[in-house]
């Protein structure tokens, strides 16, 4: 079932896409426009996708459920709670609420570990690039 | 006794006196400094990658700031886009609290004229110094059907054989405009080789997969040591010191159109507090009058433009700049 | 000999006590830097540029270039401990690498990478010293129509490497050649599916790309399966590679150190291409492929010492030309100017002090990173002891400052996001990934030489058959094609 819909998707994908392409522009007169490689490609994915839709399935893939569901999804929160929080709260204060999260939703760890983890891993971190490297890690409203 | 007293506190007075005393570049700007600025380093932003040439300028002038003022200045590339994704980022989401310099190129202004589209203009930018001039240079290999020929033979040669002499160009930028001037005022017709930057276009020049290629000084500096390249003209105002046998552009076609200058100058965004953009601009113009820092620049083969340097109105004059360059983008059709 | 006395020189430049503390600092540096996901030398070389400031030329260049050929020691570390690569050339390490640690065998993968690095590393310095200013001659030579060869080979090799569904492979070429599409188009400046984004503007950032296809899909599928003593090998099985695996690797080692120096000269080339190409190529030629991608040693031995000659490979054009190949020698060319000198044709001529002292310093930085990372190999191993639950946050938080570390663009950790995601549901689906990322890697600079080609050549396609380089190259892909195909119809009754 995932895989048909995968394959629907790399058809109606790679279509979209050629059509984008095409209205960059095919050929030129100095050779090939913006639009052909990408037109090329895309046509390429269309067209595995419909070859792997006409070819008899094979087993179904198992897909995470119940514990292991809960942990792939806790792992992709803690990474958007990064990549969201990171311009506004600055890296540590994200990381340390990150790394909780991580370590208690994911992990089960008690409380003492997970802070003390946190505090430990995202102080080395901070220290290691921003003091050691020098680079610039984005800073929270309060300065670090 | 009170003679000698009275001599002694003379001697003193005279000698702590402006006359007397030698200033201290580092001493005036620590009184500039704000009350709890800076308490964090300072970003000098570079929207190209580093190694380039715009990069070793601005690192170079960290330098020379970081020992004029103690403050902790760390250089960050923000990379992509031909520049944009720099431009974008300080022009839109740096934070105007005087941590964000950019050390950036009047190539700013194509961006904020051409592909912005609404969302910043290069007046969004605050500049504070100017750091240098480098002017575009066309170079012709030493090998080759074209050696020895002058910029206006070779001009002369695209009109006879119109689509074979090969010029490397970066596409979208002033590598491509004026050679738009260039065959619109001479009929010459070039074949363009399109590459990511100037450098790419002289390495090709020597591999003999270009005829001509355009860079800055600090591009070819070696192959011209070597013997391997021929510089031909130059697109700016005067010749340059350096190479004072390089005819200027507008000396070869009595023109004085061919004016094409990257200007490098540091910036902050708009709305930073006026006594730290002070500071900052103080410290930046403190380092470019440090003797060593001019050494430096000189050897990249830079320029530094009178006009900008004695600058009354730095802001004022730069968009003086850009409003030519705008011109040229209404007269050509680039812009409505 | 001139190479000799030059060499000579080096080491009389190179053997003082700062100098080679620099040196050993540096390969310290970069090993660590190469261990740390996603943090490569480029991001360590800009950090650290600075620092080179006070810093005599030489010393300050023996630190940097011991930096770049150190990184590749080290990451084939979490490649083979993690299945995460250390950076982006470490990729392939992570296919057989793995595999091999979790048959017990991490000890063995570990000293084949260090062994295999340090005989190309060695080669590949040998080579420069005696043959720089030539091949430099000829590099220059490369013009787009023989970079357009060189990147058909390499896409063609790709199909080599695909396992699995050939289809699907093919499918996962096509969809890198497209992520490469993104941004400007190099040729006319136009944008390209950026769809009025800034960001998407600068296109999409490579190491983002390979750390969440690898490292975060990774991530991803342990913790899926994980329980609370999950280790990530039960068992060490001996610590040191066995006669068995010297016979496998040392023909993929020589081969990779040829092939990969090959590789280092040409723009575009470097590390990553080579490492990928070695695994093509060793997969093509063994005697029973099906071992790869299951633990086969040849699979570490070859890219390991691949991507470390690409290093020697790709110093020679900037250091006796001025021409940079890749942007972590773009850098060290910075790093020159900085310092007031020039490099160009003149250099070696007029700096004999500093070529010849980079070179000497290579000899002994090779030295130090081998007596480094040998014993480091007891070390490394014991971390498979660290129960996955603990050490999988620490490493999630090490891939985010790594991806961050390109451009300091916080963007791209939502583009490492969206392919960790992508490469789990993908590998759950049976689709190879490495065809993604190669695609990627080489189809802007095929695109952009064939255009440029074009353009420059005033008979169009006809040029790419005039330049006999060229020709040859494309001769060779076409051939290699065919031959892939047989391969595949006959040992598969199909296209799969």
């Amino acid at each position: 079932m995932f895989e048909r819909t995968l394959n629907v998707f790399w058809i109606v994908f790679g279509a979209a896409s050629a059509v984008y392409a095409w209205s960059l522009g095919m050929v030129g007169p100095a050779g090939p426009e913006s639009g052909l490689f990408p037109f090329i490609a895309s046509v390429i994915v269309s067209g595995a996708g419909i070859i792997l839709l006409l070819r008899p399935s094979s087993a179904a893939p198992d897909f995470p459920r119940g514990g292991g569901l809960w942990r792939v999804l806790g792992v992709i929160a803690g990474l958007v709670v990064m990549a969201a929080g990171m311009p506004y709260l600055g890296f540590s204060v994200t990381s340390f609420i990150t790394m909780i999260i991580l370590l208690r939703a994911v992990d089960q760890s008690s409380w003492l570990t997970a802070v003390s983890l946190a505090f430990i891993s995202t102080a080395s971190v901070f220290w290691l690039f921003g003091q050691m490297l020098g680079m610039a890690l984005p800073r929270g409203p309060w300065g670090w | 006794m009170k003679w000698a007293g009275i001599a002694y506190a003379l001697v003193i007075a005279l000698l702590s006196t402006p006359a007397g005393a030698q200033s201290d570049p580092k001493a005036e700007l620590a009184k500039l400094k704000p009350k709890d600025f800076p308490t964090q380093p300072i970003e000098f932003t570079v929207v190209y990658p580093a190694g380039g040439g715009m990069d070793v300028s601005a690192r170079l002038l960290a330098k020379t700031v970081e020992n004029l003022s103690g403050d902790r200045i760390i250089v960050n590339n923000r990379t992509g886009g031909a520049g944009m994704v720099g431009h974008s980022y300080l022009a839109t989401q740096a934070k105007p609290d005087g941590y964000t310099v950019g050390v950036i190129a009047s190539l700013l202004w194509g961006d904020a004229m051409l592909r912005a589209q609404g969302r910043w203009a290069y007046t969004d930018l605050e500049p504070i110094a100017y750091v240098n001039s480098d002017a575009l240079i066309w170079v012709g290999s030493t090998e080759g059907p074209y050696k020895g020929m002058s910029i206006k033979d070779i001009v002369n040669a695209a009109k006879e054989k119109p689509n074979t002499i090969r010029v490397a160009i970066v596409p979208g930028s002033m590598w491509e405009y004026i050679l738009d001037q260039i065959e619109a005022n001479s009929g010459a017709k070039f074949l363009r080789v399109p590459f990511q930057g100037g450098g790419a276009g002289i390495t090709a020049l020597i591999g003999g997969n270009v005829d001509i290629a355009q860079g800055f000084f600090s591009e070819f500096r070696g192959y011209l040591e070597g013997g391997k390249v021929a510089p031909l003209a130059v697109a700016s105002g005067s010749r340059m010191d350096f190479l004072k046998d390089m005819p200027t552009f507008n000396e070869a076609f009595g023109s004085n159109e061919y004016l094409w200058q990257l200007v490098r100058y540091a910036v902050v965004p708009k709305g930073t507090p006026a006594d730290r953009k002070a500071y900052l601009a103080a410290a930046v113009q403190a380092a470019m009058k440090d003797p060593e820092l001019i050494a430096e620049y000189r050897k990249q083969g830079v320029f530094f433009d009178p006009k900008l340097q004695n600058s009354k109105d730095l802001a004022a004059d730069l968009n003086a700049y850009a409003d030519v360059e705008r011109q040229f983008y209404v007269k050509t059709g680039r812009l409505k | 000999m001139e190479a000799v006395n030059g060499l000579l020189t080096g080491f009389g430049v190179i053997l003082t006590p700062s100098n080679l503390y620099l040196c050993f600092l540096g390969s310290l540096i970069g090993t660590l830097v190469g261990v740390l996901p996603g943090v490569g030398p480029l991001a360590a070389l800009a950090l650290l540029l600075p620092v080179t400031f006070t810093l005599s030329p030489v010393g300050g260049l023996v630190m940097l270039s011991s930096i770049f050929y150190g990184a590749m020691y080290g990451g084939s570390t979490t490649s083979i401990l993690l299945n995460i690569p250390g950076e982006a050339a470490s990729v392939v390490t992570c296919f057989d690498g793995h595999q091999m640690a979790r048959q017990g065998r991490a000890g063995p993968a570990l000293g084949i990478a260090a062994i295999g690095s340090f005989i190309a590393g060695t080669l590949g310095v040998i080579i420069m010293t005696f043959f720089a200013p030539a091949i430099a001659a000829v590099a220059i030579r490369f013009g787009p129509p023989e970079n357009f060869a060189l990147m058909v080979l390499g896409l063609v090799c790709t199909l080599f490497m695909i396992s699995g569904s050939t289809i699907k492979g093919v499918l996962m070429m096509a969809l890198g050649c497209l992520t490469a599409a993104v941004g400007l188009d190099v040729v006319n400046g136009r944008e390209r599916y950026t769809f009025g984004s800034v960001d998407l503007s600068g296109g999409i950032e490579l190491l983002a790309v390979v750390i969440g296809l690898f490292g975060i899909a990774e991530i991803l599928s342990n913790v899926e399966t994980m329980a609370k003593t999950t280790l990530l090998a039960d068992r060490i099985r001996g610590l040191w590679p066995t006669l068995a695996d010297w016979r496998a690797s040392w023909r993929p080692i020589l081969r990779g150190s040829g092939l990969g120096f090959l590789l280092g000269l040409v723009p575009g080339g470097g590390p990553v291409t080579a490492a990928f190409m070695s695994y093509a190529l060793e997969k093509r030629i063994a005697a029973q492929p099906e071992r790869f991608g299951k633990g086969a040693i040849e699979g570490v031995a070859g890219p390991e010492s691949a991507n470390n000659s690409a290093v020697a490979g790709s110093l020679i054009p900037v250091l006796s030309l001025g021409i940079p190949s890749n942007p972590v020698t773009a850098l060290l060319l910075g790093a020159l100017i900085i310092q007031g000198i020039q490099p160009g044709p003149l250099f070696i001529a007029q700096r004999p002090d500093l070529f010849w002292g980079i070179v000497a310093s290579m000899y002994i930085g090779n030295v130090f990173l081998l007596l480094l990372n040998l014993p480091l190999v007891g070390l490394w191993v014991q971390f498979l002891r660290i129960p996955y639950r603990v050490m999988f946050p620490v490493v999630l938080l090490l891939c985010v400052v790594g991806t961050y570390s390109a451009n300091k663009n916080v963007f791209d950790l939502w583009v490492m996001l969206g392919f960790g995601v992508g490469g789990y549901v993908l590998r759950k689906l049976e689709y190879d990934l490495a065809p993604f990322v190669i695609a990627f890697v080489l189809a802007p600079l095929l695109e952009q030489s064939l255009r440029q080609s074009l353009v420059m050549s005033p008979d169009g396609a006809m040029i790419l058959i005039k330049r006999p380089v060229a020709a040859v190259l494309l001769a060779a892909s076409a051939v290699l094609t065919y031959l892939m195909f047989r391969r595949r119809t006959k040992n598969e009754g199909g296209l799969s």
